[in-house]
C-alpha cells in the first residue's frame, strides 16, 4: 500500500490544513465559551498528525519492494467513468426533463450503450423499469418525483 | 410486573394490522436486501426512509428495524449457495456454508442458519426487554460530560474493531466529525463550511452520504470485474436439520448468541465483528478444528446466531442512550429524529408505544422470518440469478430516487453521487466508511455535549475526569487506543528478533 498511502496521506494532510485554517477563521472562542470553530480546529490538528503518520509509514516501507501495482484496474475504468457521467447528467437534468424521461434515457444508455444489449431488449426493459418504478414511487409511495416539461401530462 | 405490562402493551401496538403489514414488508425487503449482493441494510434503510414519511413513527421504525434484522437472515443464503456474502456480516458463513453446499448439504446449512438466527434473534429481543429499561434508568443520571465521554468510547470501539488499519479508521472518524459540522452552528448561528452552497446549509445529509458510500461505491467497485457466480443447480432438500446436526451445533448457537448480543450492545461493535469473533471461538474450542473450512456445521451455526443476536443488541444503545452503535443504527436515529422523536433515556417514557411496539415487533418479525425463509429459499435462489447487468442499473436507480425523495431536491442527488466517488476511492485506498458515518451522526451531538460541559465547568476540562462515570468511559477509550499500539510494537520487536 506504499504508493496508495502516500497519495491518500497527502490528500488528507491538505484537507486537514484547509479545515484547520477555516476553523480558525470561524473563531475558536475561549475555553469558557467555545466558538463555532473550536472542535473542528482540534479535530483537524489530530487528523493532520495522523496523515503525517500514514505518510511517514508509507515512505519508510517503500523499500520493502512492493511491486508498482496500479491502484486502479485498467480493464473497466472507461465503463466506470461512463456510468458516473451518466448518473451525474441524470441528477443535473432530472428536474428539467422529469423523472420518466431521464430514467428512460439512463436505462437505454446503461443497457444499450454500456452493456451492448440488443436494442429490443434494451427498450423493453427500460420502459418496464421506468413504468414500474413510477408506479411504486410516485403513485403508491407518493414520493413526488420531478415531472419536468412533461408536467402537462399529469397522470 | 411492570415489564410484563409493558410487553403486553407492546403486543397491543405491534399486533395492530397496519403494524403487522409494515413489519412483514420490512422483514421481506430485508431478506431480499440480504440476498442481493451489492445492496446492504444501511443503504436499503436509507433508501426506504423517505417512503415512511407518510406512516406513523411506530410503523416506520417497525419496518426499518425489520429490514435490518431481516437482512441478517437473508445474507446467509447467498453465502451458502453462491459463496458470495449478501452483506458483510455473513462473510464468515461462506467458509463452511459453501463447503457444506458443495458436499450436498445445502439444505441443512440453510436450515441451521435459519433456526440459529431465530433462536439468537429471539434471545436478543428477550434480553433487550429486560436490559433496556435498566440502562435507560442509569442513563437518566448522565449529564453532558458523560455523554461526551461515552460517544468518544463509541468512536474508539468502532475504530478498534475496524477491519483495516486502525489509524485510517481514526482518520475517517475525524473526517466524519468535520463533515458533521457542516451547516449552521446551533449555538452561534454562524454558517460553517457551506461556502454559499444552498444544499449544505442544513448540513451534509446522512441518507445521501450512506447511499453514496455503501450503495454507489459498491456498484462502481463491482463494475471493475465481472462477478462470476456458480449457482448450485442441485436441488435443495432436507432443510430441517437432523437430530445429529442439532446435537453438533446447539452449543455453537448458544455461544454465538451470547457473544453476539454483548458485542452488539457495545457502541461500535455490531454484527460483522460478532460473526468473525464467534467463528474464531468455535474453531478454537472445537475438538476437530481441522474440519473448519471444509463444511463444519458449527462454522455456520455460530456466526449466523452471532450476527442476529448482535443486530438485536445494537438496538439497546440507540433506544436507551440515543447513541447509535453502528452505521445502520445511525440511520435509524436519523429516522426517529425526522419523525419528531428524540432517542435517549426519556424515549421509553415519552413514546412507550414506539419503544415497546418496536421491541415486540421484533419477536413477531423473527417468527415471520422463520416461516418466510424456509419455504421461500427457492425464490431467493431465482432472485440470485438476476444478472448483474440488470441489477446494477436498478441499484443505481434506487439510490437516485431515494436520495431525491428525502427532500425533493436534486442537490441531495449530487451529494450522494459525490460520496459515491469518495466511497469508491476510499475502498481503493483501503479506508473504512463506517467510522465516518458514525462520526457524522455523532458529530453534532458530541459538539453540543462538549460545549455544554465546558460551559457547566466554566472552561475547566477536569469536568471530564472528575466525574466517576465519565472518567471510566475515558479510561476505556484510552485503553482501546493504546492496547493495539502496544501489541503491535511487541509483534514488530519479535519479528525483528
Amino acid at each position: 500500500m506504499g504508493r496508495a498511502d502516500r497519495i491518500s496521506g497527502i490528500f488528507w494532510l491538505v484537507f486537514a490544513l484547509f479545515v484547520c485554517i477555516e476553523s480558525y477563521r470561524l473563531g475558536l472562542g475561549t475555553l469558557h465559551k467555545p466558538g463555532p470553530g473550536f472542535l473542528f480546529f482540534w479535530t483537524s490538528i489530530v487528523l493532520s498528525i495522523m496523515s503525517l503518520v500514514i505518510l511517514f509509514r508509507a515512505w519508510t516501507e517503500k523499500k520493502t519492494g512492493e511491486a508498482k501495482a496500479s491502484i486502479f484496474g485498467k480493464q473497466n475504468t472507461l465503463k466506470i467513468l461512463l456510468v458516473l457521467i451518466s448518473v451525474f447528467l441524470y441528477a443535473l437534468f432530472m428536474e428539467r426533463l422529469g423523472f420518466i424521461l431521464v430514467t428512460l434515457l439512463l436505462f437505454v444508455f446503461l443497457l444499450g450503450v454500456i452493456e451492448k444489449k440488443r436494442w429490443f431488449f434494451t427498450v423493453f426493459v427500460s420502459v418496464v423499469v421506468t413504468a414500474i418504478s413510477y408506479l411504486i414511487f410516485e403513485i403508491w409511495l407518493r414520493s413526488q418525483l420531478p415531472k419536468g416539461f412533461l408536467e402537462f401530462l399529469r397522470f | 410486573m411492570e415489564i410484563i405490562q409493558s410487553v403486553l402493551y407492546g403486543f397491543q401496538v405491534a399486533l395492530q394490522p397496519i403494524n403487522l403489514i409494515y413489519c412483514f414488508f420490512g422483514v421481506l425487503i430485508g431478506t431480499l436486501v440480504g440476498v442481493l449482493p451489492g445492496l446492504g441494510p444501511a443503504a436499503a434503510i436509507a433508501l426506504l426512509l423517505p417512503s415512511t414519511f407518510k406512516a406513523t413513527p411506530v410503523s416506520a421504525i417497525i419496518m426499518l428495524a425489520g429490514i435490518y434484522y431481516g437482512a441478517m437472515y437473508g445474507g446467509s443464503t447467498t453465502s451458502i449457495l453462491v459463496n458470495i456474502p449478501g452483506e458483510a456480516a455473513s462473510v464468515v458463513t461462506c467458509l463452511d456454508g459453501y463447503q457444506m453446499a458443495r458436499r450436498g448439504r445445502a439444505g441443512p446449512a440453510l436450515g441451521i442458519s435459519a433456526f440459529g438466527s431465530f433462536i439468537a434473534g429471539t434471545f436478543a429481543v428477550i434480553a433487550l426487554t429486560f436490559l433496556a429499561p435498566l440502562l435507560a434508568g442509569i442513563a437518566l443520571k448522565f449529564g453532558p460530560p458523560e455523554y461526551f465521554s461515552l460517544m468518544i468510547v463509541g468512536i474508539m470501539v468502532l475504530t478498534f474493531l475496524s477491519s483495516g488499519s486502525m489509524i485510517k479508521a481514526l482518520m475517517m472518524a475525524a473526517v466524519g466529525l468535520i463533515l458533521g459540522g457542516v451547516g449552521m452552528d446551533a449555538i452561534s448561528g454562524k454558517y460553517r463550511f457551506t461556502y454559499g452552497i444552498q444544499i449544505l446549509a442544513d448540513g451534509v445529509g446522512l441518507v445521501p452520504t450512506v447511499m453514496g458510500l455503501f450503495g454507489i461505491s459498491e456498484v462502481l467497485e463491482n463494475l471493475e470485474t465481472e462477478i462470476k457466480r456458480d449457482i448450485l443447480t442441485t436441488k435443495i432438500k432436507n432443510l430441517l436439520p437432523t437430530l445429529k446436526d442439532w446435537a453438533d451445533s446447539i452449543w455453537s448457537v448458544i455461544r454465538g448468541t451470547v457473544l453476539g448480543f454483548f458485542l452488539g450492545i457495545i457502541p461500535g461493535g455490531g454484527a460483522i465483528i460478532a460473526s468473525f469473533a464467534s467463528y474464531a471461538i468455535e474453531k478454537k474450542t472445537s475438538k476437530h478444528p481441522e474440519e473448519f473450512g471444509k463444511g463444519a456445521i458449527q462454522g455456520v451455526a455460530a456466526p449466523e446466531a452471532a450476527n442476529n443476536a448482535a443486530a438485536g443488541g445494537a438496538f439497546i444503545p440507540l433506544l436507551t442512550l440515543g447513541i447509535p452503535a453502528n452505521a445502520v443504527m445511525a440511520i435509524l436515529l436519523g429516522a426517529l429524529m425526522i419523525h419528531g422523536l428524540q432517542p435517549g433515556p426519556l424515549l421509553m417514557k415519552q413514546a412507550p408505544d414506539l419503544f415497546w411496539g418496536t421491541i415486540v415487533s421484533m419477536y413477531i418479525g423473527n417468527g415471520m422470518l422463520l416461516v418466510l425463509n424456509l419455504p421461500l429459499i427457492g425464490l431467493w435462489v431465482k432472485v440470485l440469478k438476476v444478472p448483474y447487468y440488470l441489477l446494477y442499473p436498478l441499484i443505481i436507480l434506487f439510490c437516485l430516487i431515494g436520495s431525491y425523495s428525502i427532500g425533493n431536491n436534486a442537490g441531495d442527488v449530487i451529494v450522494m453521487l459525490i460520496f459515491g466517488i469518495v466511497g469508491y476511492l476510499m475502498r481503493k485506498f483501503r479506508y473504512d466508511g463506517a467510522p465516518m458515518v458514525l462520526a457524522l451522526v455523532l458529530g453534532p451531538m458530541l459538539e453540543e455535549a462538549l460545549r455544554q460541559s465546558l460551559i457547566l465547568s466554566q472552561g475547566n476540562f477536569s469536568i471530564f475526569v472528575s466525574r466517576p462515570l465519565s472518567l471510566s468511559f475515558l479510561i476505556l477509550a484510552v485503553l482501546l487506543l493504546v492496547v493495539p499500539i502496544i501489541t503491535q510494537r511487541r509483534k514488530l520487536s519479535t519479528l525483528k528478533e
